[in-house]
Order: structure tokens, then C-alpha cells, then sequence
């Protein structure tokens, strides 16, 4: 019996080639998509899952209330880690984080590298399994580092680094005491190397204010202590160690790092869960829209196989005989399919890999990856083959074999409820798509503030600081740079923030949080900033300017100032500047978000960045290779690098780009897919009609009367889709864009020229088949009866 | 064998009820060769679709074998039918899909038969209907009559009791129409009840009795043996 069915299956399924072929193709490009996102979606949730003992592992947070409302974050002070392994019994081990990059020298090599400064519980917490070394005593000594498989080979090439020595910052000696495995590309955690703690106290990085939160601090906790339990014990934590009153302590889970890291007064609302469904429902449409091709060319099929059926049940067939016959060729459909996906998988994983910035690859060696594709290739042909197997099985044998059976000319049909659920599905991604780039567009059109074009800047490493003014000085002289800067972060980034700052006629219960950013002067000059009012620092020729400050319009204006030039803000009992000048709220952290207010400090601040305006009178690269001479001359150790900051101010849409481009991505594959199957149903209208078409022309219809007559069945239901698309996909997009406060408005003519572009779509599919049904000789298919 | 009395058939479409059998009452005995004849429309196929219980009516009583089978349900029709009942139609309706062998063979699959024993009686069927060699070809490369020899081979591989055939001879000329008419009356001769629905007196010749029809009820009995 299989056997008999399996014959008929293939029969179909080569008799009718086109047939086959659109569905298999619709099928498992479908799958393939379904797939990756799938893969992208496993990879997401299965970040930070493989530490063997995640259910007991928490990163330490803070809340507090400002401007009236709680917010959270995951940075605490540098002596938590230490009170929370000595105070309270349910740690079981605890270590901060923070991140540093230096140079790291081997011989005459020497490479900038990024790590991570830290506890040796680290090793503990965490499973990242040494190659080499014993992970309970690797960082127990000051002089000790643990390297990553990747950084021993790009410092020792072949050579084994364990027990050997490397320089950081050309001085400090460390012992490799630890090889390890290169880490996972599901981590939030992303180092070359870790350095013990101690490090941080012989570069001056540690102290002991709780009042200063900027490390993270993981914890692990005893077996049998809750969530709930720590939280209660460590509420306080901050509070009975300071004066600080109003900052409360709490724990977030492993397993909600990174789907659940978006915190509204003081409650988990999500985080990117949020993208993980939306492209989790995405893959359930694109795969049900495949089926939905398999399902409605199968029952448009029908009519021809309808005789089938009906021989089968005179000669004892039942129903749910043929139903299974129905099922198991769809199953054999799906599974061809599926393997033609595989390969479709595999050839666009690479490019996906780049479109996402992830690292999947397909678990060829998983048993449980075969099976749920094995469960996965049987619900597909099982949804796809579910209501032709009941619609064909169901056929009464009579009417069939009498030839009084007709396909339903109904107004609505389950037909045509599928195919106007693909174009709305379509439409949807279409409209989507092009407001995701409008937005895009749009904030690229902010106006920054300053001029991003031939601006680099470079991290202050090695013997910088101390050559600076002679570095300064030839650069000028070179003719290569037109102006420079020393900051405290590059110009595309905020690195601080503080509510420490008072002036005459603060609201002494006010916190106000202001963004900062330092200066030693020429600031303006050299990033092409306005000065609004006053001047800019300029220490030379006003020697009192290295306690001067420059503030922004928007700190003006919460600062309460009507003329702010001259007046005094003071920071603790140190920090006392005065205000210089006023410059424009300019972009330094989000193009899609309002400027917060910025204290500009002057040259009595930190730094670590110099900015550099290169000449643009010259060739840029002439400009970039003197400017490395300059650098490599004092600072030998150092490879020079420079980065440009309009790239820098680039990645900020990198995001929405990627989101863009894969909307974009969909929607071609819907409307493929789409096209493909209303392609066929075109055909086989044309073949029914046959009849009726030779008719009209005998009677005298001209062939555009007919093409419009065929055409216009589809376009009604692609009209439908499009009125059925607009407002959900509005309702999206105007959701999506409220986590904006720059946005685009949702205008008009977004919905006008994708109902333009569907149409003109689906014309484009549908005539070709009408237009040859229309020109066909009527005496050829009137003889076919 | 079968005994129907007052057997009702109704058709409504739309406003219009056709009435296609009217209190149709008759016998067959087991070996018994009928034709049933009358004018188009006048209810033989209807007739012939209720007496293979691929419909059912609307009224009256069908007794197969002593069985009140009119209010069966369509699982045990189907499986009354596919052990006892062969047809044959005007059209072939052979599955264009399947080869002649695998044609035959599928009511022997559906009554589970095994393998090997399918390959023997189906060569067996073929071979008396002389289309053993064309046992590979698919219904589009047979002629007309080798077609219905097919559609025979097929009516007869399961031994059914009681053979239908729908005009099985209005799609073929005479000569073919002959040869199946003698086929059926080799089969008849060993045992097979059989209805025929014909048009044609030079058919009807064959049978034993004629039943003639108009309007849903039997008019007139020949007794032809
Ligand atoms: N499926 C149907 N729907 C409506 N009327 C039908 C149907 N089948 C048959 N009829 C009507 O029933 C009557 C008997 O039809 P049928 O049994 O096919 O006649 P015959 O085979 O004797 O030519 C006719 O009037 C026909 O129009
Ligand atoms: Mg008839």
C-alpha cells in the first residue's frame, strides 16, 4: 500500500513538473528562511546558558530614583565585591569586572589587546575551561595572566606561552598561568586576557568609594538560595557601607541577561526578547505563507486529481485511507524540500552570519538538531498537507466520476482567504521596510553639531601624555593637522555621567544628571563645534581657563541660568570651575535621542582621547601617514591607530540598518514566494477556463477583454491584502518608532507606492498566463472536449 | 440477492427537485445477468450508483444478500462494496497515474491482499482478458476497448458477486463492444451477477432480462431466457 502510494506521489510529482517545482522552491525557501531565523534565535536564547552552574549565578544591581523616576543599572562600586564575599554567608563566590586595554608585548611584538581586570572567583563563577593551568589558583598571584588560545597564538605563534612572560604597557610583568579556550560566540563576555585585580591598584584604577559604580560585580550564589532571598539580604548592602541613602541593591539572573535587561521603574519590560518574538514570528509566517502556496495549489490541482480520488473510493478506498495517502505525499514534498533548504542553509549562512553579526553555523553533529528537523519536515507537511488531504479526501465518488463535479466558484473560498493572507503579509513587510529606512535616513540627517568629516581620533597610550605638547606641536608643524584636542572620550561616545554638580540656585533636592565631557581647549576649533555664547577654553592666553567649563544649551537651560557665562558649579569639595562659553547640543550618544545636558570641563579634567582635524586641503592618506610617524617617533612601543569618526558616528545605525535590511530581506523572499504560488494558481485557472475562454472568443471577445477578465479575479484579492496590511503595518511601525524620540512621521505616500508596487507585482505575475489563455486558438481548446 | 422496494431518489438544486427514482421496486437473483434500459435522464445511473452503494436514497429499502443496507453509513458501504461489488463505467475511469498492472491491482490493495498473491491474480485477470502485454502501459497508450478490458480486469480481480457496469460499451464500436459484451457474459457464465445499464437492444440480447425505466420507475419486464 505505501508502496502503491509512494509510486503515485513520484508519478505526480514528475508528471507535473512545474507544479513540483514551484513547490518544492516555495517550500524550502520557506523552510530555509524559517531556519536561520530559528538558528539566530537558538543562538540568542542560548546566550550565556552553558556555564555549568548558570541557575545560581547573578550580576549585582543598583536602583535609585532620579528626576522622579527609579531607574536600574548594572555597575556598583569597587568594594562590593570584597564586602559581599566577606559579610554575607550566601555568596559562595563573587568578582568584579572591568575592562581595560593595553599593550601587550612579547619580544619585540607588540599588540594593543582588550581584557579584562578581575577576581580570580572569576574562573570559579564562570565555565571557561583552561587548556592549560589550574583555574582555582591561575590568577591567585599579582604577577599572573590568563590568555585566551587566540592571543597566546598572536603573541607566541606556535611556541607554547605557558610560564612565559608578557609585558603590559611595556613595564609590568605577568606569567602566563592559564591557556584558555577561546570563548563561545554566545557570551556577553568578550576578552583576550584576565589580570588579577591587583593590577588595578599598581595603575591607580582601584579604590574604595562606595559613591563611584563602574564594575560589574557577578556572584555565585550557595545551592538553595533564591533570588528572592539574596535580594532581601543584599537590598541594603550599599546604604549600611555609605552614607548613601537612596541606592538599593538587587540581583539579576544569568538567564535573563540577555533577553531581559530593559528595566522601567524598576520592573523587567523586556529587552530583546522583544526582537527574539517579533523574528520568531516572523519565521511562522514566511514558513505557513510556503504552506499556504502548497495548500492552494493543491486543492487548485484538485479538480485533476479529483478523479483519482473517486476511482480509489469505488474500488474501497476510505476516507481516511486517502487523507493519509494525501498527508504522506505532502510529507514527501516537505522533505525533499527540507533537503534543498539545508542546502540553501548552508550556501546563505555566511551571509546572514555578516547581516546579523553572528557566528551560526548549522549543528551537523547535534542528534537533537536532526531531530527537530525531522519533527520540523513532518508538522510542515503536515500543516501544508492538511487541508488539501481533507478537501480532496472528501469528494463524493459519484458526482466525481459523473463529471457533474465543479471546483466551487464561491465569493469566498478558502483559496482565497491563503492567498490574501501572503500579500497582506507581503504588503506589510514592504510598508515596513521602507519606513525602517525612512527613519534610518532620517536620523542620518541630524544635524551632529560639529563637522565629523576629517576628524580621527586616537586612544592617549604609552608616552603620549608625557611627549604631548611636542607631538602637538609637530603635528601642526607638519602641515597634517590643522588642529588638536585632548578629551576625555572620543566625540561619538558618552563615557560618564554624574549628578554631583551644584551652582547657585540649584534646588538642593533636585538630582540632576549631566552627561561630561572634558577639554583641554580648541575644542571647538578643531571638531568644527559653534560657540553660542562667550569663547572657548583656551588655557595660553587665559591661564585661569584650567578651571573653566563650557556647558551646553540644554544644561543652560536645566541649570537655570539667564546669563551663564562667569558663574561658578562646583563638584564636591574639589571641582570648582567657571563657565566660559556656551556650545549647541551636539549628538554624543544617540541620533534618535534628545541631547541630555553636558558640563564641558577644562584642562584641570582627565583625558584619554586626542581628537585631530587633518588638513583637508591634503590627501588624506598623506595626512594619516605623517600623523603615524609623528606617534610611532615618541611613542615607539605603541602600534598607532586612528579612527575615523564619521565611520565611528556610522556604527550608531548599524542597528536599525540591520533591522532595514533584513525587513527588506523578508518582504523579497514573501513576495517571491507569493509570486511564485499565485504564478501557478494563474496557470491553472487558465487551464480551467479553457473552455469557457474559447467560448467568449468564438463569440468575438478581444484577447485584452479576456486578459482583463482573468487578471481581475487576483487583483481583487490583492486590493483586499493591501486595505487588510495597511493599518497592522502602520500599527507596527508606529509602535517601533515610539522607542524614538527622533522620528519620522508615517506619511501617506509610504502606503500609496507600495499599493502602486504590489499591484504592478502581482499584474506582472498574473499576465503572462492570462495574456497566453487569451491568444490561444479557440478551436484547439474547444476540441479538447 | 439484491430485493429494493419503493426505492426514492430525489435531486433539489436551487428551486427545482428532480425526482430521479420513484418508488422503484424490484429483485435479482444471484446469477442473474439484467439490463436496465430507458431514455437519458430517466434514472438508470442513479439507480445503478445506489445498488453499488456509492449513494445512498432517499427513501425505501435495499436489501444485499438479506442485509437492509439504504441507511449504512459510508465506512461500512465502503467496505460492503470493496469485498462484494466490481464496476465498470462508460468512461473507463482508469487512474491516468497508474499502469495497467498497478490499475487492477489497487482493489486488492485496498482489500489487503498480500503481495505475491496480488502479482498472481492480477496476471491472472490480464491474461484472460489478452492485455497481459500491455500489463506496463499507462491508460493513454491503450486503445478505447483495451481501456474497458482494463476497467473489466479490474471490476473482476477481486471475485466480486455483483458486477455494475454503466454503458460500458457507449464509448467503443462495435467490435470492441462486442468483445466486452462476451467477456461479461463469460463471467456472468461463471457465476457473476451482473447489472448493465445499455442503450442498446443488440447489447441487451446478451442478458437474461431487461428491466425498462421512465421517470424514475420500471415500466415493462422482458424475460429474454
Ligand atoms: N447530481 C445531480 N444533481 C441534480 N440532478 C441530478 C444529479 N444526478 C442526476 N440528476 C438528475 O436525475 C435524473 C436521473 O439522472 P441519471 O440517473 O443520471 O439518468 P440516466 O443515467 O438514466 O441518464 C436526471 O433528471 C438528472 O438530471
Ligand atoms: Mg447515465
Amino acid at each position: 500500500m505505501l508502496k502503491n502510494y509512494l509510486k503515485v506521489a513520484f508519478r505526480n510529482l514528475w508528471k507535473k513538473k512545474g507544479f513540483s517545482f514551484i513547490n518544492i522552491t516555495g517550500l524550502s525557501i520557506g523552510m530555509a528562511s524559517a531556519v536561520l531565523i530559528l538558528l539566530w534565535i537558538y543562538s540568542e536564547i542560548s546566550f550565556d546558558q552553558f556555564h555549568e552552574k548558570s541557575e545560581r549565578i547573578y550580576q549585582m544591581y543598583n536602583r535609585s530614583v532620579f528626576d522622579g523616576k527609579l531607574w536600574c543599572w548594572g555597575t556598583t562600586p569597587k568594594p562590593m565585591g570584597a564586602a559581599l564575599r566577606k559579610d554575607y554567608p550566601q555568596v559562595e563566590n563573587a568578582a568584579r569586572v572591568t575592562q581595560g586595554t593595553f599593550l601587550t608585548s612579547v619580544g619585540e611584538k607588540h599588540l594593543n589587546s582588550s581584557g579584562y581586570l578581575t577576581d580570580p572567583d572569576f574562573l570559579k563563577i564562570f565555565s571557561f575551561p583552561l587548556l592549560k593551568g589550574d583555574a582555582a589558583r591561575a590568577l591567585g598571584k599579582a604577577g599572573s595572566i590568563v590568555i585566551t588560545e587566540k592571543l597566546a597564538q598572536k603573541l607566541f605563534g606556535e611556541a607554547d606561552a605557558f610560564g612565559k612572560v608578557i609585558r603590559i604597557d611595556s613595564i609590568a610583568q605577568f606569567t602566563v598561568t592559564g591557556i584558555m579556550k577561546d570563548l563561545p560566540a554566545n557570551t556577553r563576555f568578550d576578552f583576550e586576557f584576565l589580570l588579577p585585580w591587583s593590577y588595578m591598584k599598581t595603575i591607580g584604577w582601584d579604590d574604595n568609594y562606595w559613591g563611584n559604580n563602574s564594575v560589574q560585580t557577578y556572584v555565585l550564589l550557595k545551592p538553595g538560595v533564591t533570588e528572592a532571598m539574596a535580594n532581601n539580604r543584599f537590598r541594603n548592602i550599599t546604604k549600611s557601607h555609605s552614607d548613601t541613602k537612596d541606592i538599593e541593591v538587587f540581583v539579576h539572573p544569568i538567564t535573563k541577561w540577555r533577553l531581559y535587561s530593559k528595566f522601567e521603574n524598576g520592573q523587567i519590560v523586556g529587552g530583546r526578547i522583544g526582537v527574539v518574538r517579533l523574528f520568531g514570528i516572523i519565521a511562522g509566517f514566511i514558513l505557513l505563507i510556503a504552506c499556504i502556496n502548497f495548500m492552494n495549489l493543491s486543492t487548485a490541482r484538485s479538480e485533476k486529481r479529483a478523479k483519482e480520488v473517486g476511482i480509489r473510493k469505488v474500488v474501497g478506498a476510505q476516507k481516511g485511507l486517502l487523507v493519509s495517502q494525501f498527508l504522506g505525499e505532502s510529507i514527501l514534498i516537505s522533505l525533499l524540500a527540507g533537503m534543498v533548504a539545508m542546502i540553501i542553509v548552508q550556501l546563505s549562512l555566511s551571509g546572514f552570519n555578516e547581516l546579523t553579526d553572528k557566528h551560526l553555523s548549522i549543528p551537523y553533529g547535534s542528534v537533537l538538531f536532526w531531530l527537530a528537523s525531522l519533527v520540523f519536515v513532518m508538522l510542515t507537511g503536515i500543516i501544508a498537507g492538511s487541508y488539501p488531504a481533507f478537501y480532496l479526501s472528501a469528494y463524493k465518488p459519484v458526482s466525481v466520476l459523473k463529471g457533474t463535479f465543479k471546483a466551487a466558484h464561491a465569493l469566498v473560498t478558502p483559496r482565497k482567504i491563503l492567498v490574501v493572507m501572503q500579500f497582506t503579509f507581503a504588503i506589510g513587510l514592504i510598508i515596513c521596510t521602507i519606513i525602517v529606512n525612512q527613519q534610518i535616513r532620517y536620523a542620518q540627517a541630524r544635524e551632529t553639531g560639529y563637522k565629523k568629516d576629517n576628524l580621527v581620533y586616537t586612544f592617549i597610550q604609552g608616552d603620549v601624555e608625557k611627549h604631548y605638547t611636542a607631538i602637538s606641536n609637530e603635528l601642526l608643524n607638519s602641515g597634517a593637522v590643522t588642529s588638536i584636542t585632548k578629551t576625555s572620550a572620543p566625540i561619538t561616545q558618552k563615557w560618564s555621567d554624574s549628578w554631583g554638580y551644584s551652582w547657585k540656585g540649584k534646588d538642593p533636592n533636585a538630582k540632576l544628571d549631566f552627561c561630561i565631557y572634558n577639554v583641554d581647549g580648541n575644542f571647538a576649533k578643531t571638531t568644527g563645534l559653534r560657540i553660542l555664547r562667550g569663547r572657548d577654553i583656551d588655557v595660553k592666553t587665559y591661564p585661569t581657563d584650567s578651571n573653566a567649563m563650557l556647558l551646553n544649551e540644554a544644561a543652560v537651560k536645566i541649570m537655570g541660568f539667564k546669563d551663564p557665562i562667569g558663574q561658578t558649579v562646583t563638584n564636591g569639595d574639589d571641582g570648582k570651575w567657571h563657565v566660559v562659553g556656551v556650545i549647541p547640543d551636539f549628538i554624543l550618544s544617540s541620533p534618535y535621542e534628545p541631547v541630555s545636558p553636558m558640563i564641558v570641563q577644562g584642562p584641570k579634567a582627565w583625558f584619554n582621547v586626542i581628537h585631530l582635524r587633518l588638513n583637508s586641503a591634503r590627501a588624506t592618506s598623506d595626512n594619516l601617514a605623517k600623523t603615524e610617524a609623528i606617534f610611532k617617533k615618541y611613542n615607539p612601543d605603541y602600534p598607532p591607530a586612528f579612527k575615523f569618526v564619521d565611520d565611528e558616528y556610522g556604527h550608531k545605525f548599524a542597528e536599525e540598518k540591520r533591522i532595514g535590511t533584513l525587513s527588506g530581506l523578508f518582504a523579497g523572499l514573501t513576495i517571491v514566494i507569493s509570486c511564485l504560488g499565485l504564478f501557478a494558481l494563474a496557470t491553472y485557472m487558465a487551464e480551467n477556463r479553457i473552455k469557457e475562454i474559447g467560448v467568449r472568443k468564438v463569440l468575438g471577445a478581444s484577447v485584452s477583454s479576456i486578459t482583463t477578465l482573468l487578471s481581475t479575479d487576483f487583483l481583487k484579492l490583492v486590493c483586499i491584502s493591501f486595505v487588510v496590511a495597511v493599518p497592522l503595518a502602520w500599527w507596527g511601525m508606529h509602535t517601533w518608532l515610539q522607542s524614538y524620540t527622533y522620528r519620522v512621521p508615517i506619511s501617506i505616500w509610504v502606503f500609496a507606492v507600495t499599493g502602486v508596487i504590489s499591484v504592478f507585482i502581482a499584474v506582472a505575475t498574473i499576465s503572462y498566463q492570462a495574456i497566453k489563455a487569451a491568444i490561444a486558438n479557440p478551436v484547439k481548446s474547444l476540441r479538447t472536449e | 440477492m439484491i430485493n429494493i422496494t419503493n426505492l426514492q431518489k430525489f435531486y433539489r438544486t436551487e428551486e427545482v427537485e428532480t425526482i430521479a427514482l420513484n418508488n422503484l421496486s424490484f429483485g435479482i437473483k444471484e446469477g442473474e445477468f439484467v439490463a436496465i434500459m430507458g431514455p437519458s435522464g430517466c434514472g438508470k445511473s442513479t439507480l445503478l450508483n445506489i445498488l453499488g452503494l456509492l449513494d445512498d436514497p432517499d427513501d425505501g429499502s435495499y436489501l444485499f444478500n438479506g442485509i437492509e443496507v439504504a441507511k449504512f453509513n459510508e465506512r461500512k458501504r465502503s467496505d460492503l462494496r470493496k469485498h462484494n461489488i466490481g464496476f465498470v463505467f462508460q468512461s473507463f475511469n482508469l487512474i491516468d497515474e497508474l499502469t495497467v498492472f498497478e490499475n487492477v491491482e489497487l482493489p486488492l490493495i485496498y482489500t489487503k491482499v498480500g503481495a505475491a498473491e496480488r502479482k498472481r491474480r492480477v496476471e491472472e485477470v490480464l491474461d484472460k482478458m489478452q492485455i497481459m502485454h500491455r500489463r506496463n502501459h499507462f491508460p493513454q497508450q491503450l486503445s478505447g476497448g483495451q481501456q474497458q478490458r482494463v476497467a473489466v480486469a479490474r471490476a473482476v480481480v477481486n471475485n466480486p458477486k455483483l458486477i455494475l457496469a454503466d454503458e460500458p460499451t457507449g464509448n467503443l464500436d462495435s467490435s470492441n463492444g462486442n468483445d466486452v459484451m462476451q467477456l461479461l457474459t463469460d463471467l456472468n457464465e461463471q457465476g457473476t451477477t451482473i447489472i448493465m445499464v445499455t442503450h442498446s437492444e443488440h447489447d441487451a440480447r446478451y442478458t437474461h432480462r431487461i428491466i425498462r425505466m421512465l421517470d424514475g420507475q420500471a415500466v415493462t419486464e422482458n424475460i429474454l431466457v
